[in-house]
């Protein structure tokens, strides 16, 4: 279910790096409880964003909930089709659903983050 | 008692309608249109363009109500309009036949006064006339404000009482000024598919409404695409070749087929005797008033926009009676403790009574509840799931404060709130209630509920 290749944040966010970039998105969990995604307020591209801080805001029939960066650094491109389509994130939320691009920072920052075993049994004790 | 009124607003028209009916000889002076502000260029018509666009944007969403339609929908600005001006005649047909049917001369010109208990009419049709009166009402309203920075010229660079009127749809507009009128008219014209572009000075649109209100419709204006900036002052807008250009005090520059300026009101307080009669005036130019809405010179009463307080049309008719009340010898004072408003965005906005900021400020120890519409049945039946009720109570007491309401209908919910307050209920009051499912009203209910952490259709922390 959830990827082996990518690293997880607590706040339900998801970074996959490749050399100095990394993709990020929201994870399936997250999709499950917001629901139908309505909106996704995207970030700009060119802007900078600290691990930890919110990235964007997505628009649900449930809630409005902030999106949290799990890594820092320039936003080198946004998945635009969201805008029309924010639903493909509740479709493929590790694939097409992804958020946006950047250029890491530091890609030490990753070691901090979870990996899937990890983000999973983390999700189970949430839930409790 | 001989009663002259001057302006024929929802202040003027409904006192002249009170005293008629109270017994009053009254004569109406209007050198404009009858209805005034109101029902000629804001509410009415606004609200009429908004019931267009509003149509639009539901027809545009038929497919997720599961409605095929075959064919291109277009707004058809000249029609739009021309609808428009048939809801403003009847409203006005309306007032002029109340007005014949209770006796009420109009006269149809530009009053002023001579003395205190003399008016002079220059009527439109020619000649003057000299009215005898008892006593007074000024009504004359309000009018567009006009700033050094953006004058208007009437057809590039426009106040509200043009852009009622536009018959063709602007490709860009910038709109000065994110509150009231300019939020709404953002909210049309995107619709209609202009590309808007809105300059505040204030930290936040509709700065007199509760910062969260202000938050979720900024949230709103980002996904419809109106551009919002805050924080951002108006050096000049000059008309050029190539559109109407908007230079900001911090350098920025935006080019625009129309510039709408909406800044606020300027009272309609000159030209109108006020010297010869004595009545004074604020250093805002308004006509002050005490709470009899009575004037520096007795026998002579204002109301309404003129007075400079609440410009509200339904404020002016509460005003417009109290001056009758007094008048007719029966005493009475203004009460402005619970005055409702609302704003046509979309989503609606409607408060009334305090912000949670202004308790704060006010030393006050408050309780807040909240119910977002997106956890109401009723709410995803309408495919309307944007916005919140906010119920705001005094802590000790649970008495309520103050209601915000943006979403469906908010202007017509409001008033379970309105009436509460009005009657000091408290919010126990309202959720011990039983409310109508499945309704919009609900939610008043649930965030009356919330207040008092007991709120059922509720995720557990």
């Amino acid at each position: 279910m959830n990827p082996d290749d990518v690293r997880y944040h607590k706040e339900h966010t998801w970074v996959k790096v490749s050399g100095k970039k990394g993709t990020i998105g929201i994870t399936d969990y997250a999709q499950d409880a917001l629901g139908d995604i309505v909106y996704i307020d995207l970030p700009e591209p060119d802007t900078t964003v600290d691990a930890n801080s919110e990235i964007s805001e997505i628009e649900s029939t449930k809630a409005t909930s902030s999106v949290i960066s799990p890594v820092s650094g320039k936003i080198l491109k946004v998945n635009d089709e969201l805008a029309e389509s924010p639903e493909v994130i509740n479709e493929d939320p590790y694939g097409k659903g992804w958020i946006a691009v950047i250029e890491l920072e530091n890609t030490s920052e990753t070691d901090d983050l979870m990996d899937a075993a990890e983000y999973e049994k983390y999700v189970e004790e949430e839930a409790k | 008692m001989r009663l002259a009124v001057i302006g024929s607003g929802p202040g003027g028209y409904v006192a002249a309608l009170k005293a008629a009916q109270m017994g009053a000889q009254v004569t109406v002076i209007e050198d404009s249109e009858v209805g005034g502000t109101c029902l000629n260029w804001g509410c009415i018509p606004t609200k009429t363009l908004i019931a267009s666009t509003e149509l639009l944007s539901r027809v545009r969403d038929l497919d997720k109500f599961g409605i095929d339609l075959s064919g291109s929908v277009l707004p058809n600005m000249a029609k739009i309009i021309e609808r428009k001006n048939r809801v403003v005649d009847i409203q006005v047909k309306g007032i002029r036949a109340l007005f014949k049917s209770w006796g009420i001369a109009l006269k149809e010109g530009r009053a002023s006064l001579s003395s205190p208990r003399e008016v002079e009419v220059q009527l439109k049709s020619g000649g003057t006339e000299t009215i005898q009166t008892d006593s007074v009402i000024l009504a004359t309203g309000s009018r567009p404000a006009i700033i050094p920075t953006c004058r208007f010229d009437g057809k590039n660079i426009i106040s509200s009482n043009e852009a009622i009127n536009l018959t063709e749809i602007p490709r860009s507009l910038v709109i000065v000024g994110a509150g009231v009128i300019g939020c709404e008219f953002a909210c049309i014209f995107r619709e209609l598919g202009t590309e808007v572009t809105m300059v505040e000075m204030a930290d936040r649109a509709v700065s007199t409404e509760d910062h969260e209100v202000s938050e979720l419709l900024e949230h709103e204006f980002k996904k419809k695409k109106i551009r919002l900036l805050t924080g951002a002052g108006v050096d000049r807008v000059e008309v050029m070749d190539d559109g109407v250009h908007t230079f900001l005090s911090d350098g920025k520059e935006f080019v625009a087929e129309k510039v709408l300026v909406s800044v606020g009101r300027a009272f309609n307080s000159e030209g109108i005797g006020l010297e010869s009669a004595g009545v004074k005036k604020g250093s805002r130019g308004e006509i002050t008033v005490n709470t009899k809405m009575e004037t520096s010179v007795p026998g002579i009463y204002a109301i309404g926009d003129v007075t400079g307080g609440m410009l509200l049309a339904h404020v002016a008719s509460s005003q417009g009676l109290v001056a009758v009340q007094n008048i007719m010898g029966a005493g009475e004072v203004m009460d402005y403790s619970v005055v409702p408003s609302a704003i046509f965005t979309s989503p609606e906005i409607a408060s009334v009574g305090l912000r949670e900021r202004q308790a704060e400020e006010k030393g006050l120890k408050i309780k807040t509840g909240h119910f977002q519409f997106r956890g109401l049945g009723k709410a995803h039946v309408m495919g309307e799931i944007t916005g919140f009720i906010k119920i705001i109570a005094e802590e000790a007491t649970d008495r309520v404060l103050g209601g915000h309401i943006v979403g469906p209908h908010a202007s017509d919910l409001i008033h379970e709130i309105v009436v509460a307050m009005k009657n000091g209920l408290a919010v126990r009051d309202i959720a011990g209630a039983i409310h109508a499912h499945p309704t919009l009203s609900e939610g008043i209910r649930e965030a009356a509920e919330d207040l008092h952490g007991q709120a059922i259709h509720t995720l557990r922390k």
